[in-house]
């Protein structure tokens, strides 16, 4: 299952450099940081959404959350979520609302689609225990 | 605003094997992380709005026993500089409440800051590095920050 992350290149290396930095000391700390990150991206994308569709427009305030998230998810390794991000916000800064606002509803998807992947993913860890973590590849 | 963390300890290296190494072994290898030893002590001022990058980030220099600490806002890095606090390396983001990276950087060097700054960001325009560097920073990366880029970078504080 990890595997296939890499794969379909929805996740990137950075993910695997978040593996390293668990330890027995912090051995949930992929599962936190992920919980941590799920938590703040489902607000982002709540708010630009409704912000994308707010009149009159704040354009600064779009772009403002655009590239804390963008920044958020860059530092997980979520490079599909990334990625759209990166457009939906170039567009925006061209003043394109309409490609913007498809590009982020890709955006959304991805982020969906990671949500969804990473949870039964986390859970089988879970299950396994500290001895499948600890033989889990580099 | 106050530091949102304290001075931690040298940061814990990852065994990755989950096994019973003695504590001797963990304490030697909790300043080894990718293959880097720090000889000396070195201390890091992270500044970044964002609770969730300041946690990863923060996380990854501790791995290489950086003592850290960071806060969530210009300002308050400027008022901790301004205080005599040093550090041998900022790492500062450049969309920042209160105080945006910036003008914080700017403060900082008006200071007579010379240490390391990294102008670590979510934006990869031209214009923004330029902008970046132009206040003061000595590197500009675009998140994540990652091994590669920061090992170097230790390394050289290190004198190694």
């Amino acid at each position: 299952m990890r595997q296939s992350f890499f794969d379909e290149e929805i996740l990137d290396r950075q993910f695997i450099q978040l593996e390293k930095l668990e330890d027995r000391e912090n051995p949930n700390f992929v599962e936190e940081v992920l919980t941590l990150y799920f938590r703040d991206s489902t607000t982002l994308l709540a708010t630009i959404e409704r912000e994308m569709e707010n009149v009159p427009i704040d354009f600064p305030k779009v772009d403002r959350i655009l590239h804390q998230l963008k920044g958020s998810s860059a530092s997980i390794g979520a490079n599909k979520v990334r990625n759209e991000i990166t457009k939906t916000r170039e567009l925006w800064q061209q003043g394109n609302r309409e490609g913007a606002k498809a590009t982020f509803q890709e955006a959304r998807k991805e982020h969906d689609t990671l949500k969804a992947k990473l949870e039964p993913y986390f859970q089988q860890l879970r299950q396994a225990g500290p001895a499948e973590t600890a033989m889990r590849p580099r | 605003m106050a530091p949102s963390e304290n001075l931690a300890p040298a940061g814990r290296a990852n065994t990755g094997n989950g096994g019973g190494a003695p504590n001797g072994v963990e304490k030697q290898q909790r300043c080894q992380f990718n293959e880097v030893v720090l000889r000396n002590r070195l201390t890091a001022l992270l500044v970044d709005g964002n609770r969730f990058c300041r946690t990863i980030e923060q996380g990854l220099l501790r791995a290489y026993g950086v003592e850290t600490l960071a806060v969530d806002n210009g300002r308050a890095a400027v008022e901790l500089i301004a205080s005599g606090v040093k550090f041998n390396l900022i790492v500062i983001d450049m969309l920042l409440p209160i105080l945006n990276g910036l003008e914080a950087t700017r403060q900082i060097r008006a200071m007579g800051v010379r240490c390391k700054m990294l102008g670590v960001t979510a934006c990869s325009y031209e214009r923004e590095r330029e902008a970046f560097l132009a206040a003061g920073v000595d590197v500009f990366i675009e998140k994540p920050l990652s091994p590669e880029i920061l090992v170097p970078i230790l390394r050289e504080l290190d004198g190694q």
